[in-house]
């Protein structure tokens, strides 16, 4: 080869390649397809429009497939490849006459595939997903890019279900709209107050018994109890948790023992706080870091799964952890007794700094908390068809199948009261309660719907299951929940970038902290970098937000 | 090229022979054209997005421009310098163990005598290239663990407990040892190749001179395949800063992110945890810019120092 | 060789045996211990500390789970015809653009040679990548992971190297024979480099194989999911749900930890099969690619 020719031809072809690059066949393809689009959308809005919905009744008549998109939660994906494939999924074909073709992204891959599906605009019909908290930008933002529509039209129109229910419960419905005043999502609405504590604090009772211990309720009691563990009884890590799950991080029990939140709480002063830079969260650091270079926490921390925590609390290792009384508190109680017969959990409060009195934080979600909440995306060609499909889950006969399944099959009624059947509570397969449940309804499970007590109070089977949620609703922690708040379409790009660099060097900075890597007396210098990255203006949105929600 | 010179033919008397000489071949190739047209510049085309407030309800074309905005908020960011670091560290550490780490393995197996020892040998550090990434950072973060494989080791040794994927210190060693692990059996099969192509002669030449194993491999060996070392290096230091994200993203988690985040998976958790597609692929393009201009660095010093370059 | 060898090189003889001898414990341990604790019951497994040489008690419950799961076989079948399919169109693509890089006194070989050489090193990025393989329609497709990926620019280079070491003569006898560009690449330049074919099957193979991003982006059908998505989520999502289904709470205990272990093996152990028997080839591929090169 000559060289000195050929670096030169180099160049002359890197130019004529990006000259080439923008009047090129790329160029072309998008507005092609963009025209296409919106030439398809038109055309829709024009079919949907003069529909009547005078006399409708389910099922529907044939149509066109929709598209939904929402992510195959583990209980089902352990049986079923597809949502369509389980009888649930069938029955709800069935049920509203509409042909669905359900699209799944990979287990803990769903935020990516999100990102990526978005990033084309070219979008399923429906799409699955916590557009309240994940969107960046919020709801309006998603409205205003062109992703989702605004549903009030729908509503009105097409959801006589949906629009009773709201009717009836105004608080819920002032939590599902944007400022502007905007429906965009069929929510998940969690229907009884039981169902939103689900996460709290347990501990071994069997050990706490043979050390003549009580269930801890301060943090002094804690690290007694956490050091008993591990001298007494050779835990390698007496509380261990999942750390990876944000949901976990959230509700952390231990935060709220110092009065503050990881991330934005609302104050007793009724303002938006942030409470990963308050004094609280300083102490909160200072003990987490006493009690993992005592041992006390699990070592592994950053980097444990549920399955090897499983492991640990079963076998022994872990002798108190932190989660749902249902998932992780029955399944463990089940596992860990085929060999130790005597293992039982108890639910223990959300720990105080003083002995006797009631946490002033704790973890109590929202009834509308966004997740798993279902939008109809600007792709929607026939969007009274998929208005029509999601409103069914909110009426009488919706309500009961999405709960408890078909009747007959999965439950039946008894002295009025729906009573899950064997298939379920005893399934012939042998499939665990979850298992079977998430074959047949979404009840345990997040979707678009309303969450019905009774569910939980058949699924819960053991007595301290059923325990849990009076000892974990032991806090104000409801008058400190943020309620769904958005920022307006102009500053939520702001809102997002600050909030992105922060909420990174915070979930460094805590590990690191608590690890020992940093000294927690660099806590100030950490503060300041958070403040330097924008906190404040931050804030500001924020509390501009819960002004505009409070007036709402 | 040359009979070119002789006869100077005008330029279309030259596109009039090339095309009844070689028609047939420019159609043979037009799929590979294509493919490279539709896979690798249209989406060079698409990163035009850096530059422009990218949404996708407008499309790429008619999204506003920006300009300059995305870079200067990337050359702003906190974060800047230490992914900068991070990236160079990271590569040059790969790139001062794993670069050496096959060729002296291929040295050494060159040494071995005994054939089925030397074929056992091969077969052996083959065979981790042909577990997937997906597994080696599986079994290395279950080995890491408190529990895990290595730190029964290194208790066995007398050392402590501790979870080593928790440890910013430590994880660049992990990267660069596992990518060592992973591949140096792999790499080492070029330079077998090139030790084979080296003349037998010169050895006896050199054993006649009374040159001793040492002198051999200075004098014999190392020159005989220097070409071959120089084209991997300048291709390693092109890459330099192409880090991919994948093995990072499978292995890290905020506790060493002080270490263990770069350039790659800044731009996967920007462009796809935080959706800014826009800002991501400026940070990309940045990258890009950087990865050409050491390229062409590299070659450069090449060319100045020895004959060997890659054009 | 029967040389008179110095002290000082049976001394470096001996120590360079030692030392390959540990860089192959070093290299195989691993894998053995990933193979022995598969066959481990578990609750011993947990147990157990330091080096493994043995299973830890005996148990073949977790590969019976593993075989029981159906997406791993649906998994298999998957990569399976990507990789057999992407590796037959990845070899006739390099193959068209490699002979064309090789042939003589063609006036665009150049341009076109650093038209493809410039995407070595300076790409579009992913979000470009992906908005493009929608509007290609190339998404929740198995084609999406086939098409877009069909060369691979470095090894474009090494087959043109190698085909440029055919003897020109040949070439030039069959073109007088009448023979067109197409009859002679697939009648002497392809049978003529078969041991650089066989490299390229391995090198594509590999990555295909390997591959799991793209696939985990583009994919919304999880009967499409190829292996590696699945060995992902039961590996670094930890979730062995899937298996441990219709087993008592107890069993999914004690074959939780076993199983990633064994499904581990059964995602491997077939490729480590098949590159024994390629590995002559490659020997002698790579090596036509290193000397020219």
């Amino acid at each position: 080869m000559k060289k000195r020719n050929l670096a030169w031809m180099m160049a002359i072809a890197m130019a004529a390649v990006s000259a080439a690059g923008c009047s090129g066949p790329g160029g072309s393809t998008t507005t092609e397809t963009t025209k296409a689009a919106t030439s398809e959308t038109t055309a829709a809005a024009g079919e949907t429009a003069p529909a009547a919905p005078a006399e409708f009744s389910y099922p529907m008549a044939a149509g066109e497939k929709l598209q939904y998109w929402c992510e195959l939660t583990t209980t089902v994906s352990a049986n079923f490849s597809n949502l369509g494939d389980t009888p649930f999924g069938q029955g709800w074909q069935k049920n509203t006459g509409a042909e669905i073709e359900f699209l799944h992204p990979p287990t803990g891959q769903m935020k990516e595939q999100f990102s990526l599906i978005l990033a084309d605009g070219n979008l399923p019909d429906l799409m699955e997903y916590n557009w309240t908290v994940d969107y960046p930008g919020g709801p309006e933002k998603a409205i205003k890019d062109g992703v989702i529509i605004p549903l009030n039209d729908v509503f009105a129109q097409y959801c006589p279900n949906i629009t009773q229910y709201l009717a009836e419960n105004p608080e819920i419905d002032r939590m599902i709209k944007t400022d502007e005043g905007h429906y965009y999502v069929f929510p998940f609405i969690r229907g009884d107050e039981n169902l939103m504590n689900t996460i709290g604090l347990m501990v071994r009772q069997d050990w706490l018994e043979e050390l003549n211990m009580e269930v801890p309720t301060t943090m002094d009691e804690w690290h007694e109890v956490l050091t008993a563990f591990k001298n007494e009884k050779g835990c390698t890590a007496p509380y261990s948790f999942e750390y990876t799950n944000g949901q976990y991080l959230g509700a952390d029990p231990f935060v709220a023992a110092y009065g503050v939140n990881r991330s934005f709480y609302l104050g007793s002063d009724n303002k938006v706080h942030f409470g990963a830079t308050e004094p609280g969260f300083k102490e909160y650091l200072t003990t987490m870091n006493q009690w993992y270079s005592e041992g006390l926490i699990d070592p592994d921390l950053a980097t444990l799964k549920s399955d090897q925590i499983s492991a640990k609390i079963t076998n022994g290792q872990a002798g108190a952890s932190m989660g749902q009384a249902g998932s992780r508190m029955g399944t463990w109680t089940t596992a860990a007794r085929s060999t130790t017969p005597e293992f039982k959990l108890v639910p223990a409060p959300v720990p105080t700094l003083e002995k006797g009195g009631q946490a002033e934080m704790g973890y109590i979600e929202n009834p509308f908390s966004g997740r798993a909440s279902v939008a109809i995306t600007t792709s929607c060609k026939d969007i009274e068809r998929a208005a029509r499909l999601m409103d069914w889950a909110y009426g009488e006969e919706g309500h009961m199948y999405f709960n408890f399944g078909i009747e007959g099959e999965s439950y039946t009624m008894v002295d009025n009261y729906p009573t899950y059947t064997e298939q379920i509570l005893n399934n012939p397969d042998g499939l665990p309660v979850s298992q079977a449940m998430s074959a047949y309804i979404r009840g345990n499970y997040n979707g678009p719907f309303v969450q019905d007590i009774r569910y939980l109070e058949q699924y819960y089977t053991m007595e301290e299951q059923r325990l849990t949620p009076g000892v974990w609703g032991q806090c104000n922690g409801a008058a400190h929940t943020m309620p769904p708040i958005t920022p307006t379409s102009d500053e939520s790009k702001e809102f997002s970038t600050i909030m992105n660099e922060i909420n990174t060097y915070r979930d460094e900075m805590i590990l690191k902290f608590i690890f020992g890597t940093e000294s927690v007396d660099n806590f100030d210098t950490y503060v300041k970098n958070i403040e330097n990255m924008g906190l404040e203006r931050a804030l500001e949105i924020q509390n501009a937000a819960l002004e505009r929600y409070n007036s709402r | 090229m040359n009979e070119k010179k002789l006869q100077k033919p005008t330029l279309s008397y030259q596109l009039k022979r090339d095309w009844i000489r070689n028609r047939s071949l420019y159609i043979l190739v037009i799929p590979v054209l294509l493919f490279y047209i539709l896979f690798h510049y249209k989406p060079m085309y698409g990163a035009i997005i850096a530059f422009k407030d990218y949404t996708p309800a407008l499309g790429v074309k008619d999204s506003p421009w920006i300009g300059l905005d995305n870079f200067i908020r990337f050359f702003k960011s906190v974060y800047f310098g230490r992914l900068i670091k991070n990236t160079i560290l990271l590569s040059v550490y790969s790139l001062i163990f794993g670069f050496p780490a096959p060729i002296i393995l291929a040295l050494l197996l060159n040494e071995v005598r005994n054939k089925r020892f030397k074929n056992l040998t091969q077969t052996i550090t083959y065979l981790p290239h042909f577990i997937s990434l997906i597994v080696v950072t599986g079994m290395l973060t279950d080995f890491s663990m408190t529990s895990g494989l290595f730190n029964d080791i290194i208790e066995f040794f007398g050392g402590q407990r501790s979870p080593l994927l928790q440890n910013p210190n430590l994880y660049r060693t992990m990267y660069v040892a596992s990518g060592i692990w992973q591949q140096v059996g792999w790499g080492s099969i070029i330079y077998l190749s090139a030790l084979a192509g080296v003349d037998q002669q010169l050895y006896e030449a050199a054993s006649i001179d009374g040159a001793g194993k040492w002198k051999q491999l200075l004098n014999v060996t190392l020159p005989g395949i220097a070409p071959t070392i120089i084209i991997m290096l300048i291709m390693r230091v092109g890459q330099l800063m192409s880090m991919g994200y994948e093995k990072t993203i499978l292995l890290y988690n905020p506790s060493t992110y002080d270490t263990a985040d770069i350039i790659s998976s800044y731009i996967y958790r920007v462009g796809l945890l935080e959706q800014d597609w826009s800002y991501s692929t400026a940070v990309g393009l940045f990258n890009s810019v950087i990865n050409f201009c050491l390229l062409i660095l590299t070659n450069k010093i090449s060319k100045k120092f020895s004959e060997t370059s890659l054009w | 060789m029967k040389i008179k060898r110095s002290k000082g090189e049976q001394t470096f003889q001996v120590f360079n045996y030692v030392f390959l001898t540990l860089i192959i414990a070093i290299c195989f341990y691993p894998v053995w211990y990933v193979a022995m604790a598969s066959f481990s019951n578990s609750n011993l497994l947990t147990q157990h500390t330091g080096l493994l040489f043995k299973p830890a008690g005996f148990s073949i419950d977790a590969y019976k789970k593993v075989f029981q799961n159906p997406m791993i076989s649906r998994g298999y079948l998957n990569t399976l015809f990507i990789l057999v399919v992407g590796v037959i169109l990845d070899l006739i693509m390099t193959s068209l653009g490699a002979y064309f890089l090789s042939r003589k006194r063609v006036l665009f070989k150049k341009p076109v040679m650093l038209f493809i050489v410039f995407t070595m090193f300076f790409s579009g990025g992913m979000i470009p990548f992906y908005i493009n393989l929608r509007e290609l329609h190339l998404t929740n497709t198995l084609w999406g992971l086939i098409i877009p990926f069909m060369i691979n620019t470095s090894n474009l280079i090494i087959l043109r190297t190698a085909f440029e070491s055919i003897p020109e003569s040949l070439i030039e006898a069959a073109q007088i024979d009448g023979a067109g560009h197409f009859r002679i690449l697939s009648t002497i330049v392809i049978p003529l480099s078969k041991a650089m074919l066989a490299v390229m099957v391995l090198y594509y193979g590999v990555s295909i194989w390997n591959s799991w991003f793209w696939a985990s982006a583009i994919l919304r059908n999880r009967e499409m999911y190829p292996l590696q998505i699945i060995l992902r989520e039961i590996l670094l999502s930890n979730d062995t749900s899937s298996m441990t289904a219709g087993t008592s709470a107890m069993d999914t205990e004690a074959i939780g930890m076993t199983i990633k272990y064994a499904t581990i093996m059964v995602a491997t152990i077939p490729i480590l099969c098949v590159y024994p028997f390629l590995q002559k080839y490659f020997t002698k591929g790579t090596m036509v690619g290193a000397v020219k090169e």
